[in-house]
């Protein structure tokens, strides 16, 4: 299924808009002639969703091309959630993905959920097919479905065993759902509706934070996801279904047409997985990603050796969580990676940062010139600035794929605003009486605005560069969503495990940076600040 | 009749876009070497005038000549660079320097750095500044009253044969304004040019003034000495401001 990283509650699509989305998305592809994608070539990229278990076996399919074909893959794992891995998939920023027919069907077809899995596969397969020629391969072999689930001792408690016996007591309870499944309608509203489940309160929360809090009794029912690993670990009791409510999620990849046909072998390959992975394979083999910290690469190889589908040579080195060492040698030990990341997170927020400045300070320049568009152009540029980041994200991937192009392009729009109004102000406000002496005196336009228009509004202009910054490097950390790197990378890990050292490990960096970058340009800002302005002491 | 006024403008209006009249067919001349006061209330249309003489504003209609010549034929940064200006508040660019706020037309005509070096000194005890103390120091770091010396000594820095000064003095305080009032009476008759003077205040235009115009709505109420406007005033209005003389 599609476990959205997002609490952007923009998730339910209708086909229409998908249709329109398909279209457009078709013909910028045709326009750009699909030159900026690398779908070319012997190169396969694999995507994934950003949680887990999707991950997991985005790693699969990839290890197992790797080892079966002599295609090279790139992997853009990560990719913040149902609609941009779609998207990324019909325009070509990625050949794969491991999808759930479930999510096909409800999330991206926009169809009301159905029962039976074959006719779900059957749906999902011919319309895929024929609207965008993407093609589901069969089921890997275990059903990642949607579930409700309470602690063995509160169950007791309260006697329930299926969803309709939690009807009856749901006014009485606690729930904490994901922000997805409490919009989509094979999530609660569908659940409402079946079995008038009404509880008393409901909670969204994050994935991982919902079993501690359900364990530790702040709240009561939690929905889950069948091969969750942490079911193996929580004793909690999965609730009946007994109206056989939640649509089936079997999991497979899923291709682009062209691509089959550019690599007949990938097909071949990728089959091998056909039926099998058990769902309490997937349990174990999550557990081990969720609780005990193991590399995905790792367990992939692993689950693949284990089916015998690659070779038993070049063991990988288990890496566990070793919870006794300090933040800071926890730090240490990360810092190769950490630097790493450091450094593309700085490259994208520099390069969108540097655009920004080459757009909109030309362009304030013009509109000082032209002051009756001014303040309708510059309004229109600061609503980029409400548009959601996941969203704008979103709209990036038909025009530029995803991966670092379509960060920075997003990152550019944001850079944009501070630095535009501030420019502007600063240029039209400039000491008036000066710039009118300036004129009387005989001064051309050019000199005013190059020895006193600019020079005046340079620490104005300076203080918009200084926002933008600091906007750009805590924006970048989004980056991670669309598998363009950074240090929003360790961040969106850290989520899904719950990892508190995993999350600081990103978020100190980048809240260095950021102070960094401010202290650095704060001294820029005193440097072109011309003297005179002050007295001097 | 061929003589040349140094200043001229003839049947010259100035209306806005939103339909007010700023000045009404005006006709209105300054001699060569002669100091003439602008006086009237705010909204009299005397800085509008001002700004028509150097170009900042195009009239409506009429005309206006300079040293003999239409205006409207000259270009207007090449003719301002000719007049020498003062704002009310010395408009001194805050981050230049004294040397470089006065240099400036010098240094947009591209004169040599020695002889703007040669002006700056001159100028700066022209307005009895000392060029070793103020040479190098921000318009901040000046009292008000220095700041419009220098704003005096940067209108005069390329010689100009025209000087246009708006309000120069009434930011100061009384006895600041007297002292540089005398200064200006002194620079007057010591450099003989033809100067524009706007003022508020009928006492500073009984002193600088050669001669007075009244201007009251667009419209000049009467044109002479100060003498003249005493004896024979033009209009009520007139007799008005000379009773408080």
């Amino acid at each position: 299924m599609s476990h959205w990283f997002s609490d952007n509650p923009h998730i339910r699509t209708t086909t229409i808009e998908w249709l329109q989305n398909g279209l457009f998305s078709v013909l910028v592809f045709l326009i750009l002639g699909g030159s900026v994608f690398a779908s070319s070539g012997n190169t396969i990229i694999v995507g994934s969703k950003n949680f887990l278990e999707n991950r997991l076996l985005a790693e699969m399919f990839a290890q197992l091309i790797e080892a079966h074909t002599t295609l090279t893959v790139e992997r853009r794992l990560g990719l913040a959630g149902t609609h941009i891995c779609f998207q990324a998939l019909t325009t070509g920023g990625i050949d794969l993905y491991p999808e759930y027919t479930g999510t096909g069907l409800v999330t991206i077809l926009g169809d009301p959920p159905m029962h039976d899995p074959t006719a779900v596969l059957n749906r999902v397969r011919s319309e895929f097919r024929k609207r965008w020629n993407l093609w589901w391969l069969a089921p890997l072999g275990f059903d990642n479905s949607y579930a409700l689930a309470l602690r063995r001792d509160r169950a007791h408690t309260l006697n329930i065993r299926t969803i309709t016996d939690l009807a009856h007591v749901a006014p009485t309870l606690k729930a904490a759902f994901g922000y997805e499944f409490i919009q989509r309608a094979d999530g609660l509203p569908g659940l409402k509706e079946l079995y008038g489940l009404q509880f008393h309160k409901v909670v969204g929360m994050q994935q991982s934070l919902k079993y501690q809090a359900t364990d530790n009794g702040d709240v009561d029912v939690l929905d889950v996801y069948t091969t969750d690993g942490r079911l193996a670990v929580y004793d909690f009791v999965i609730l009946e279904d007994d109206r056989h409510f939640f649509p089936p999620y079997d999991a497979t990849a899923l291709v682009r047409g062209s691509t089959l046909e550019q690599h007949p072998e990938l097909g071949k390959v990728l089959s091998l997985l056909t039926n099998a992975l058990s769902p309490a394979r997937m349990r174990e083999l999550n557990l081990r990603i969720q609780e005990r910290g193991e590399a995905i690469p790792h367990v992939a190889y692993d689950a693949l050796r284990a089916l015998h589908l690659v070779e038993d040579d070049d063991q990988v080195t288990t890496t566990t969580k070793n919870e006794s060492t300090s933040f800071l040698s926890y730090m240490w030990e990360r810092r190769s990676t950490l630097i790493a990341q450091t450094g593309e997170h700085l490259g994208l927020a520099g390069v969108g940062l540097l655009l920004g400045i080459a757009l909109a300070i030309p362009l304030a320049l013009f509109l000082e010139r032209w002051r009756k568009g001014a303040e309708t152009i510059i309004r229109v540029i600061g609503m980029s600035q409400t548009i959601p980041s996941i969203a704008l994200l979103a709209f990036m991937i038909p025009l530029f794929g995803v991966g670092v192009l379509p960060a920075i392009m997003a990152l550019w729009i944001y850079s944009l605003y501070p630095i535009l109004r501030n420019t502007y102000s600063g240029l039209r406000d400039a000491a008036p009486s000066v710039v009118e002496t300036g004129r009387a005196l005989g001064m051309t336009e050019w000199q005013i605005l190059r020895s006193v228009r600019l020079p005046l509004a340079a620490p104005t202009i300076m203080a918009g560069i200084r926002t933008s910054a600091i906007w750009t490097v805590g924006t970048a950390t989004l980056a991670a969503f669309i598998g363009a790197g950074g240090l929003g990378v360790p961040i969106v890990a850290g989520l899904q495990l719950a990892d508190m050292q995993l999350i600081l490990s990103g978020a100190l960096p980048a809240t260095i940076l950021a102070l960094c970058v401010d202290g650095l340009l704060g001294g820029i800002e005193r440097l072109v600040r011309p003297r005179g302005l002050e007295v001097s002491q | 009749m061929t003589h040349t006024w140094e200043l001229e403008v003839r049947q010259l209006s100035k209306r806005f876009p939103d339909g007010t009249c700023a000045l009404q067919d005006i006709n209105w001349s300054v001699k060569q070497g002669e100091t003439m006061a602008l006086i009237g209330e705010s909204g009299s249309g005397k800085t509008t005038l001002l700004r028509l003489l150097n170009r900042l504003a195009e009239p409506s209609s009429g005309a206006i000549f300079i040293q003999g010549h239409p205006a409207s034929d000259q270009d207007p940064i090449a003719l301002r660079r000719r007049l020498g200006y003062v704002p009310q508040d010395g408009g001194l660019f805050p981050h230049w320097t004294i040397r470089d706020n006065i240099c400036l037309v010098p240094q947009l005509l591209q004169w040599p750095i020695h002889q703007q070096h040669d002006r700056l000194n001159t100028l700066l005890t022209l307005v009895n500044l000392d060029p070793g103390q103020v040479a190098n120091r921000y318009p901040i770091e000046l009292s008000g009253g220095q700041r419009q010396r220098v704003a005096v000594a940067r209108a005069l820095a390329a010689d100009p044969p025209i000087i246009l000064l708006d309000e120069p003095f009434s930011a100061l305080d009384p006895l600041t304004r007297h002292e540089l009032q005398e200064q200006f009476l002194e620079l007057k008759t010591q450099l003989q040019k033809t100067m524009v003077v706007i003022t508020h205040d009928m006492t500073e235009a009984f002193r600088l003034g050669d001669r007075i115009t009244v201007l009251k709505d667009g419209c000049i109420h009467q044109i002479g000495t100060p003498q003249e406007l005493i004896d024979t005033p033009a209009t009520p209005y007139v007799t008005s401001l000379v009773q408080h003389i």
